[in-house]
Protein backbone atom coordinates (compact mmCIF):
# COMPACT_ATOMS: atom_id res chain seq x y z
CA UNK A 1 0.00 0.00 0.00
CA UNK A 2 1.55 3.52 -0.79
CA UNK A 3 0.94 6.48 0.88
CA UNK A 4 1.13 8.68 -1.93
CA UNK A 5 -1.83 6.03 -3.45
CA UNK A 6 -3.91 6.33 -0.05
CA UNK A 7 -3.84 10.31 -0.13
CA UNK A 8 -4.60 10.85 -3.57
CA UNK A 9 -7.75 8.06 -2.97
CA UNK A 10 -8.57 10.30 -0.09
CA UNK A 11 -8.83 13.61 -1.75
CA UNK A 12 -10.43 11.85 -4.58
CA UNK A 13 -13.48 10.78 -2.25
CA UNK A 14 -13.39 14.26 -0.81
CA UNK A 15 -13.16 16.21 -3.81
CA UNK A 16 -16.94 14.49 -4.51
CA UNK A 17 -17.99 14.71 -0.59
CA UNK A 18 -16.41 17.81 0.65
CA UNK A 19 -15.22 20.10 -2.51
CA UNK A 20 -11.69 19.69 -2.53
CA UNK A 21 -10.50 20.88 -6.23
CA UNK A 22 -6.67 20.31 -6.96
CA UNK A 23 -5.47 23.86 -5.78
CA UNK A 24 -6.46 22.62 -2.50
CA UNK A 25 -5.14 19.43 -2.93
CA UNK A 26 -1.14 21.13 -3.63
CA UNK A 27 -1.85 23.26 -0.45
CA UNK A 28 -2.53 19.82 1.84
CA UNK A 29 0.56 18.40 0.31
CA UNK A 30 2.77 21.30 1.29
CA UNK A 31 0.97 21.62 4.93
CA UNK A 32 2.19 17.90 5.39
CA UNK A 33 5.45 18.77 4.69
CA UNK A 34 5.48 21.02 7.61
CA UNK A 35 5.03 18.18 9.74
CA UNK A 36 8.14 15.99 8.46
CA UNK A 37 10.08 19.40 8.80
CA UNK A 38 8.94 19.76 12.21
CA UNK A 39 10.08 16.03 12.73
CA UNK A 40 13.24 16.36 11.52
CA UNK A 41 14.18 19.71 13.15
CA UNK A 42 13.26 18.26 16.27
CA UNK A 43 15.06 15.23 15.66
CA UNK A 44 18.10 17.10 15.53
CA UNK A 45 17.61 19.67 18.34
CA UNK A 46 17.34 16.17 20.61
CA UNK A 47 20.87 14.96 19.08
CA UNK A 48 22.33 18.76 20.34
CA UNK A 49 20.74 18.33 23.27
CA UNK A 50 18.87 21.46 23.31
CA UNK A 51 17.17 22.58 26.84
CA UNK A 52 13.87 20.95 27.25
CA UNK A 53 11.65 23.92 27.30
CA UNK A 54 12.97 24.55 24.23
CA UNK A 55 11.59 21.70 22.07
CA UNK A 56 8.60 21.83 21.01
CA UNK A 57 9.63 25.61 19.71
CA UNK A 58 12.36 24.25 17.77
CA UNK A 59 9.92 21.61 15.99
CA UNK A 60 7.54 24.66 14.68
CA UNK A 61 10.29 26.61 13.99
CA UNK A 62 11.55 23.80 11.50
CA UNK A 63 8.19 23.50 10.46
CA UNK A 64 7.66 27.31 9.63
CA UNK A 65 10.53 27.23 7.74
CA UNK A 66 9.97 24.48 5.53
CA UNK A 67 6.94 25.87 5.08
CA UNK A 68 8.08 28.68 3.96
CA UNK A 69 10.37 26.89 1.46
CA UNK A 70 8.03 24.88 -0.23
CA UNK A 71 5.17 27.82 -0.43
CA UNK A 72 7.87 29.87 -2.49
CA UNK A 73 8.71 26.56 -4.67
CA UNK A 74 4.96 26.69 -5.57
CA UNK A 75 4.95 30.11 -6.33
CA UNK A 76 8.19 29.79 -8.33
CA UNK A 77 10.53 30.54 -6.51
CA UNK A 78 14.61 29.06 -7.50
CA UNK A 79 16.42 25.84 -5.28
CA UNK A 80 18.42 28.61 -3.74
CA UNK A 81 16.15 32.00 -3.17
CA UNK A 82 13.55 29.50 -1.22
CA UNK A 83 16.01 28.24 1.36
CA UNK A 84 16.95 31.75 1.67
CA UNK A 85 13.86 33.02 2.47
CA UNK A 86 13.16 29.85 4.65
CA UNK A 87 16.51 30.28 6.51
CA UNK A 88 15.84 34.08 6.58
CA UNK A 89 12.54 33.67 8.68
CA UNK A 90 14.07 31.09 10.87
CA UNK A 91 16.88 34.03 11.60
CA UNK A 92 13.81 36.39 12.25
CA UNK A 93 11.67 34.38 14.56
CA UNK A 94 14.90 32.63 16.70
CA UNK A 95 15.59 36.19 17.69
CA UNK A 96 11.70 36.69 19.18
CA UNK A 97 11.82 33.30 20.76
CA UNK A 98 15.30 33.65 22.20
CA UNK A 99 14.00 36.57 24.23
CA UNK A 100 10.83 34.32 25.10
CA UNK A 101 12.90 31.27 26.43
CA UNK A 102 15.96 33.16 27.80
CA UNK A 103 18.31 31.31 25.22
CA UNK A 104 20.49 32.63 22.66
CA UNK A 105 19.00 32.26 18.99
CA UNK A 106 21.32 29.59 17.71
CA UNK A 107 19.88 27.14 20.09
CA UNK A 108 17.04 27.72 17.85
CA UNK A 109 18.14 28.41 14.35
CA UNK A 110 20.43 25.34 13.91
CA UNK A 111 18.65 22.45 14.54
CA UNK A 112 15.44 24.61 12.74
CA UNK A 113 18.14 24.46 9.53
CA UNK A 114 19.15 21.18 9.18
CA UNK A 115 15.68 20.10 7.38
CA UNK A 116 16.58 22.27 4.78
CA UNK A 117 19.89 21.13 4.09
CA UNK A 118 20.50 19.06 0.22
CA UNK A 119 20.99 16.11 1.16
CA UNK A 120 19.44 15.19 -2.28
CA UNK A 121 21.49 17.12 -4.05
CA UNK A 122 24.38 16.06 -2.50
CA UNK A 123 24.02 12.48 -3.04
CA UNK A 124 23.65 13.04 -6.72
CA UNK A 125 26.71 15.30 -6.91
CA UNK A 126 28.56 12.13 -5.32
CA UNK A 127 27.15 9.72 -7.70
CA UNK A 128 28.11 12.11 -10.51
CA UNK A 129 31.74 12.44 -9.55
CA UNK A 130 32.23 8.56 -9.13
CA UNK A 131 31.04 8.19 -13.34
CA UNK A 132 33.51 11.33 -13.88
CA UNK A 133 36.51 9.48 -12.07
CA UNK A 134 35.49 6.30 -14.65
CA UNK A 135 36.20 6.21 -18.82
CA UNK A 136 36.19 9.54 -20.13
CA UNK A 137 35.02 8.10 -23.81
CA UNK A 138 31.86 7.04 -22.29
CA UNK A 139 29.69 8.29 -24.52
CA UNK A 140 27.66 10.30 -21.85
CA UNK A 141 30.25 11.95 -20.57
CA UNK A 142 29.85 15.15 -20.83
CA UNK A 143 26.20 15.18 -19.94
CA UNK A 144 26.98 13.23 -17.05
CA UNK A 145 29.68 16.16 -16.30
CA UNK A 146 26.93 19.19 -16.62
CA UNK A 147 24.66 17.08 -14.37
CA UNK A 148 27.30 16.96 -11.60
CA UNK A 149 28.24 20.73 -11.85
CA UNK A 150 24.87 21.69 -11.71
CA UNK A 151 24.19 19.49 -8.69
CA UNK A 152 27.53 20.64 -7.08
CA UNK A 153 26.82 24.29 -7.58
CA UNK A 154 23.35 23.99 -6.00
CA UNK A 155 24.79 21.85 -3.00
CA UNK A 156 27.23 24.86 -2.49
CA UNK A 157 24.86 27.55 -3.20
CA UNK A 158 21.93 26.46 -0.64
CA UNK A 159 23.94 25.72 2.23
CA UNK A 160 25.82 29.22 1.35
CA UNK A 161 22.48 30.47 1.70
CA UNK A 162 21.13 28.82 4.84
CA UNK A 163 23.73 30.49 6.15
CA UNK A 164 23.64 33.53 5.14
CA UNK A 165 20.11 34.17 5.31
CA UNK A 166 19.63 33.02 9.02
CA UNK A 167 22.15 35.70 10.29
CA UNK A 168 20.67 38.41 7.56
CA UNK A 169 17.95 39.37 10.79
CA UNK A 170 20.48 39.67 13.16
CA UNK A 171 23.06 42.20 11.05
CA UNK A 172 20.42 44.09 9.98
CA UNK A 173 19.87 44.92 13.78
CA UNK A 174 23.40 45.81 13.97
CA UNK A 175 23.15 44.72 17.79
CA UNK A 176 25.81 43.03 19.65
CA UNK A 177 23.44 40.74 21.98
CA UNK A 178 19.82 40.38 21.28
CA UNK A 179 19.79 40.79 24.46
CA UNK A 180 19.45 44.06 23.84
CA UNK A 181 17.01 44.08 21.33
CA UNK A 182 13.11 45.30 22.25
CA UNK A 183 10.82 43.99 19.21
CA UNK A 184 9.81 47.66 18.75
CA UNK A 185 13.26 48.80 17.52
CA UNK A 186 14.17 45.41 16.00
CA UNK A 187 15.27 48.14 12.65
CA UNK A 188 16.40 51.31 14.59
CA UNK A 189 20.11 51.38 14.64
CA UNK A 190 21.75 51.13 18.44
CA UNK A 191 25.45 52.09 18.78
CA UNK A 192 27.54 50.31 21.00
CA UNK B 1 36.23 53.01 43.07
CA UNK B 2 39.04 50.66 42.15
CA UNK B 3 41.64 49.97 44.54
CA UNK B 4 45.14 50.63 43.31
CA UNK B 5 46.65 47.92 43.88
CA UNK B 6 43.89 44.88 43.97
CA UNK B 7 46.34 42.78 42.96
CA UNK B 8 47.31 42.16 46.18
CA UNK B 9 44.43 41.90 48.14
CA UNK B 10 42.74 38.60 49.19
CA UNK B 11 39.76 37.68 46.72
CA UNK B 12 36.83 39.63 47.62
CA UNK B 13 33.68 39.36 45.00
CA UNK B 14 34.73 42.07 42.73
CA UNK B 15 38.17 42.44 42.49
CA UNK B 16 39.53 38.58 42.39
CA UNK B 17 42.79 38.08 41.44
CA UNK B 18 43.83 37.88 37.68
CA UNK B 19 45.54 34.05 37.98
CA UNK B 20 41.94 33.23 39.28
CA UNK B 21 39.86 34.84 36.79
CA UNK B 22 41.90 33.76 33.96
CA UNK B 23 41.66 30.23 34.77
CA UNK B 24 37.51 30.96 35.01
CA UNK B 25 37.15 32.72 31.67
CA UNK B 26 39.54 29.83 30.38
CA UNK B 27 37.03 26.72 31.61
CA UNK B 28 34.09 29.14 30.23
CA UNK B 29 35.85 29.90 26.47
CA UNK B 30 36.79 26.07 25.50
CA UNK B 31 33.48 24.76 26.72
CA UNK B 32 31.78 27.16 24.57
CA UNK B 33 34.21 26.34 21.67
CA UNK B 34 33.46 22.47 22.11
CA UNK B 35 29.63 23.18 22.92
CA UNK B 36 29.36 24.51 19.91
CA UNK B 37 29.31 28.43 19.93
CA UNK B 38 31.02 30.58 17.14
CA UNK B 39 33.61 32.54 17.86
CA UNK B 40 31.97 36.04 17.73
CA UNK B 41 30.06 34.24 21.23
CA UNK B 42 33.04 33.07 22.70
CA UNK B 43 34.43 36.22 22.17
CA UNK B 44 31.67 38.65 23.34
CA UNK B 45 31.00 35.96 26.31
CA UNK B 46 34.44 36.19 27.91
CA UNK B 47 34.95 40.20 27.02
CA UNK B 48 31.69 40.28 28.85
CA UNK B 49 32.17 38.50 32.20
CA UNK B 50 36.30 40.48 32.45
CA UNK B 51 34.24 43.99 31.59
CA UNK B 52 32.39 42.75 35.30
CA UNK B 53 35.37 42.61 37.19
CA UNK B 54 37.43 45.02 35.97
CA UNK B 55 40.02 43.38 33.49
CA UNK B 56 40.56 44.29 29.62
CA UNK B 57 40.78 41.12 28.07
CA UNK B 58 42.25 40.25 24.93
CA UNK B 59 41.50 36.70 23.25
CA UNK B 60 43.31 34.47 20.62
CA UNK B 61 40.23 31.73 19.74
CA UNK B 62 41.50 28.69 17.69
CA UNK B 63 39.65 25.39 17.28
CA UNK B 64 41.72 23.47 19.48
CA UNK B 65 43.04 26.04 22.24
CA UNK B 66 41.79 29.61 23.45
CA UNK B 67 44.38 32.27 24.37
CA UNK B 68 43.73 34.87 27.12
CA UNK B 69 45.51 37.81 28.11
CA UNK B 70 43.71 39.78 31.06
CA UNK B 71 44.69 43.60 31.91
CA UNK B 72 44.16 45.27 34.98
CA UNK B 73 44.17 48.62 35.93
CA UNK B 74 47.59 49.28 36.60
CA UNK B 75 48.48 47.57 33.36
CA UNK B 76 50.02 44.38 34.46
CA UNK B 77 49.22 42.04 32.46
CA UNK B 78 48.54 38.20 33.10
CA UNK B 79 48.48 35.81 30.25
CA UNK B 80 47.56 31.92 30.00
CA UNK B 81 46.68 29.59 27.56
CA UNK B 82 44.27 26.43 27.33
CA UNK B 83 43.21 23.32 24.88
CA UNK B 84 39.87 22.68 24.03
CA UNK B 85 38.58 19.01 24.81
CA UNK B 86 36.65 16.45 22.95
CA UNK B 87 34.29 18.80 20.36
CA UNK B 88 30.34 17.40 20.81
CA UNK B 89 27.37 19.37 20.54
CA UNK B 90 25.57 20.84 23.69
CA UNK B 91 23.14 23.33 23.89
CA UNK B 92 22.27 23.47 26.91
CA UNK B 93 26.03 24.15 28.30
CA UNK B 94 25.59 26.94 25.16
CA UNK B 95 22.30 28.39 26.93
CA UNK B 96 23.42 28.10 30.28
CA UNK B 97 26.61 30.16 30.02
CA UNK B 98 24.64 32.48 27.82
CA UNK B 99 22.08 33.25 31.30
CA UNK B 100 25.78 32.72 33.24
CA UNK B 101 27.26 35.72 32.13
CA UNK B 102 24.14 38.03 32.49
CA UNK B 103 23.99 36.89 36.31
CA UNK B 104 27.74 37.61 36.54
CA UNK B 105 26.77 40.82 35.20
CA UNK B 106 23.75 41.73 36.79
CA UNK B 107 23.87 39.93 39.94
CA UNK B 108 27.50 40.42 40.67
CA UNK B 109 28.58 36.66 41.00
CA UNK B 110 32.02 35.70 42.63
CA UNK B 111 34.11 33.32 40.95
CA UNK B 112 33.29 30.37 43.17
CA UNK B 113 29.83 31.05 42.13
CA UNK B 114 30.39 30.68 38.85
CA UNK B 115 33.06 27.78 39.20
CA UNK B 116 30.06 25.92 40.95
CA UNK B 117 27.22 27.33 38.08
CA UNK B 118 29.42 25.71 35.37
CA UNK B 119 30.19 22.37 37.85
CA UNK B 120 26.24 21.90 37.79
CA UNK B 121 26.14 23.02 33.71
CA UNK B 122 28.45 20.25 32.97
CA UNK B 123 26.87 17.75 35.08
CA UNK B 124 22.99 18.49 33.57
CA UNK B 125 21.85 15.13 32.06
CA UNK B 126 21.32 14.59 27.91
CA UNK B 127 18.00 13.23 27.15
CA UNK B 128 17.86 9.47 27.74
CA UNK B 129 19.03 7.33 24.95
CA UNK B 130 16.22 5.48 23.57
CA UNK B 131 14.69 9.50 23.07
CA UNK B 132 17.34 10.20 21.39
CA UNK B 133 17.65 7.07 18.94
CA UNK B 134 13.89 6.92 18.41
CA UNK B 135 13.95 10.80 18.15
CA UNK B 136 16.67 10.88 15.48
CA UNK B 137 15.10 8.35 13.67
CA UNK B 138 11.77 9.79 13.53
CA UNK B 139 13.77 12.74 11.51
CA UNK B 140 15.61 10.48 8.93
CA UNK B 141 12.41 9.10 8.25
CA UNK B 142 10.86 13.11 7.95
CA UNK B 143 14.03 13.68 5.21
CA UNK B 144 12.95 10.09 3.63
CA UNK B 145 9.50 11.31 3.71
CA UNK B 146 10.45 14.87 2.16
CA UNK B 147 12.29 13.29 -0.67
CA UNK B 148 9.38 11.75 -1.93
CA UNK B 149 9.58 8.34 0.21
CA UNK B 150 6.91 6.03 0.95
CA UNK B 151 6.33 4.11 3.55
CA UNK B 152 8.43 1.12 3.06
CA UNK B 153 11.08 3.35 2.21
CA UNK B 154 10.31 5.78 5.50
CA UNK B 155 10.36 2.17 7.25
CA UNK B 156 13.66 1.55 5.89
CA UNK B 157 14.94 4.84 6.81
CA UNK B 158 13.84 4.28 9.86
CA UNK B 159 15.55 1.27 10.78
CA UNK B 160 18.67 2.64 9.00
CA UNK B 161 18.93 5.95 10.95
CA UNK B 162 18.46 3.66 14.41
CA UNK B 163 21.11 1.39 13.64
CA UNK B 164 23.37 3.83 12.25
CA UNK B 165 23.18 6.42 15.23
CA UNK B 166 23.75 3.50 17.91
CA UNK B 167 26.89 2.29 16.60
CA UNK B 168 28.08 5.90 15.74
CA UNK B 169 27.11 6.26 19.85
CA UNK B 170 28.97 3.20 20.82
CA UNK B 171 32.47 3.94 18.72
CA UNK B 172 32.20 7.34 19.98
CA UNK B 173 32.15 5.81 23.81
CA UNK B 174 34.92 3.85 23.02
CA UNK B 175 37.16 7.20 21.70
CA UNK B 176 37.52 5.95 18.19
CA UNK B 177 38.91 9.12 15.60
CA UNK B 178 36.14 11.18 14.86
CA UNK B 179 36.06 11.07 10.56
CA UNK B 180 36.29 6.98 11.32
CA UNK B 181 33.19 7.21 13.78
CA UNK B 182 31.50 8.89 11.27
CA UNK B 183 32.63 6.66 8.36
CA UNK B 184 31.41 3.56 10.31
CA UNK B 185 27.98 4.64 11.20
CA UNK B 186 27.44 5.82 7.45
CA UNK B 187 27.96 2.47 6.54
CA UNK B 188 26.58 0.67 8.54
CA UNK B 189 23.09 2.72 8.47
CA UNK B 190 23.37 2.76 4.64
CA UNK B 191 23.91 -1.36 4.27
CA UNK B 192 20.47 -1.44 6.13
CA UNK B 193 19.02 1.21 4.51
CA UNK B 194 20.15 -0.84 0.88
CA UNK B 195 18.86 -4.21 2.36
CA UNK B 196 15.62 -2.80 1.50
CA UNK B 197 16.28 -2.60 -2.01
CA UNK B 198 17.77 -6.28 -2.00
CA UNK B 199 14.71 -7.60 -0.98
CA UNK B 200 12.90 -5.73 -3.16
CA UNK B 201 10.27 -4.41 -0.87
CA UNK B 202 11.75 -0.27 -0.89
CA UNK B 203 12.04 1.73 -4.28
CA UNK B 204 15.71 2.93 -4.99
CA UNK B 205 14.30 6.44 -6.98
CA UNK B 206 12.59 7.34 -3.61
CA UNK B 207 16.55 8.00 -1.98
CA UNK B 208 15.73 5.82 1.67
CA UNK B 209 19.76 5.20 0.82
CA UNK B 210 20.97 8.89 1.03
CA UNK B 211 18.19 10.10 3.60
CA UNK B 212 19.57 7.47 5.53
CA UNK B 213 22.53 8.36 6.79
CA UNK B 214 21.93 12.25 7.10
CA UNK B 215 21.88 12.49 10.71
CA UNK B 216 24.99 12.87 10.26
CA UNK B 217 25.24 15.97 8.35
CA UNK B 218 27.83 18.31 9.97
CA UNK B 219 25.49 21.02 10.53
CA UNK B 220 27.03 23.01 13.38
CA UNK B 221 30.76 23.23 12.10
CA UNK B 222 28.82 23.99 8.27
CA UNK B 223 26.75 26.69 10.08
CA UNK B 224 29.26 27.93 12.61
CA UNK B 225 31.97 28.13 9.57
CA UNK B 226 29.59 30.59 7.46
CA UNK B 227 28.69 32.73 10.53
CA UNK B 228 32.67 32.91 11.49
CA UNK B 229 33.56 34.19 8.09
CA UNK B 230 30.44 36.44 7.75
CA UNK B 231 32.01 37.90 11.67
CA UNK B 232 35.17 38.29 10.08
CA UNK B 233 36.48 35.47 12.00
CA UNK B 234 38.07 33.86 8.75
CA UNK B 235 40.47 31.59 9.95
CA UNK B 236 38.50 29.56 12.37
CA UNK B 237 35.85 30.16 9.90
CA UNK B 238 37.98 27.78 7.24
CA UNK B 239 39.19 25.22 9.89
CA UNK B 240 35.63 24.61 10.70
CA UNK B 241 34.40 24.30 6.84
CA UNK B 242 37.77 22.09 6.36
CA UNK B 243 36.43 19.76 9.38
CA UNK B 244 32.38 20.00 7.75
CA UNK B 245 33.71 19.06 4.31
CA UNK B 246 36.07 15.67 5.96
CA UNK B 247 32.98 14.63 7.82
CA UNK B 248 30.56 15.24 4.79
CA UNK B 249 33.46 12.81 2.94
CA UNK B 250 33.95 10.25 5.33
CA UNK B 251 29.81 10.26 5.10
CA UNK B 252 30.25 9.81 1.20
CA UNK B 253 32.86 6.74 1.49
CA UNK B 254 30.61 4.96 4.38
CA UNK B 255 27.90 5.39 1.29
CA UNK B 256 30.09 4.11 -1.63
CA UNK B 257 31.89 1.35 0.75
CA UNK B 258 28.01 0.23 1.12
CA UNK B 259 27.41 0.33 -2.53
CA UNK B 260 30.26 -1.48 -3.35
CA UNK B 261 28.89 -4.27 -1.20
CA UNK B 262 25.43 -4.66 -2.34
CA UNK B 263 26.96 -4.14 -6.06
CA UNK B 264 24.57 -1.19 -6.92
Amino acid sequence: MQLQYLINSFFEINTVLLGITPQLHDWLLIAEKFIWCGFAAAGFAVLFNVPVRTLALIALLGGVGGLTKFTLIHFGFSDVMAPFCGSAVIGLLSIFLAHYKHTPPPVFYIPALIPMVPGVFAYRMMLGMIKLVGNPQAPDYAQVMNATVNNGLKVLFIIMSLAVGVVIPMLVTRSSSVKDLKASSLFSRRDE
Amino acid sequence: MRNANHFNLEENSNHPEAKDLCTLLLRTGTLLMTSGANTERIRKTIQRISDSFDYKAELVINHRSVLLSLENSNGEIYTSLKRTGHHGANFRILSGISRMSWMIVDEKWTIAETHAEIDRLEALPHFPRMVVLLLVSLAGASFCRLAGGEIPDMLFAFTATFVGLFVRQETVKRSFNTYLCVFVASFAASLVAGLGYKLGIADPGNHGFVTSVLFLIPGIPLINSFSDLIDGNIQTGIIRGINGLIISFAIALGLLASMFVYQM
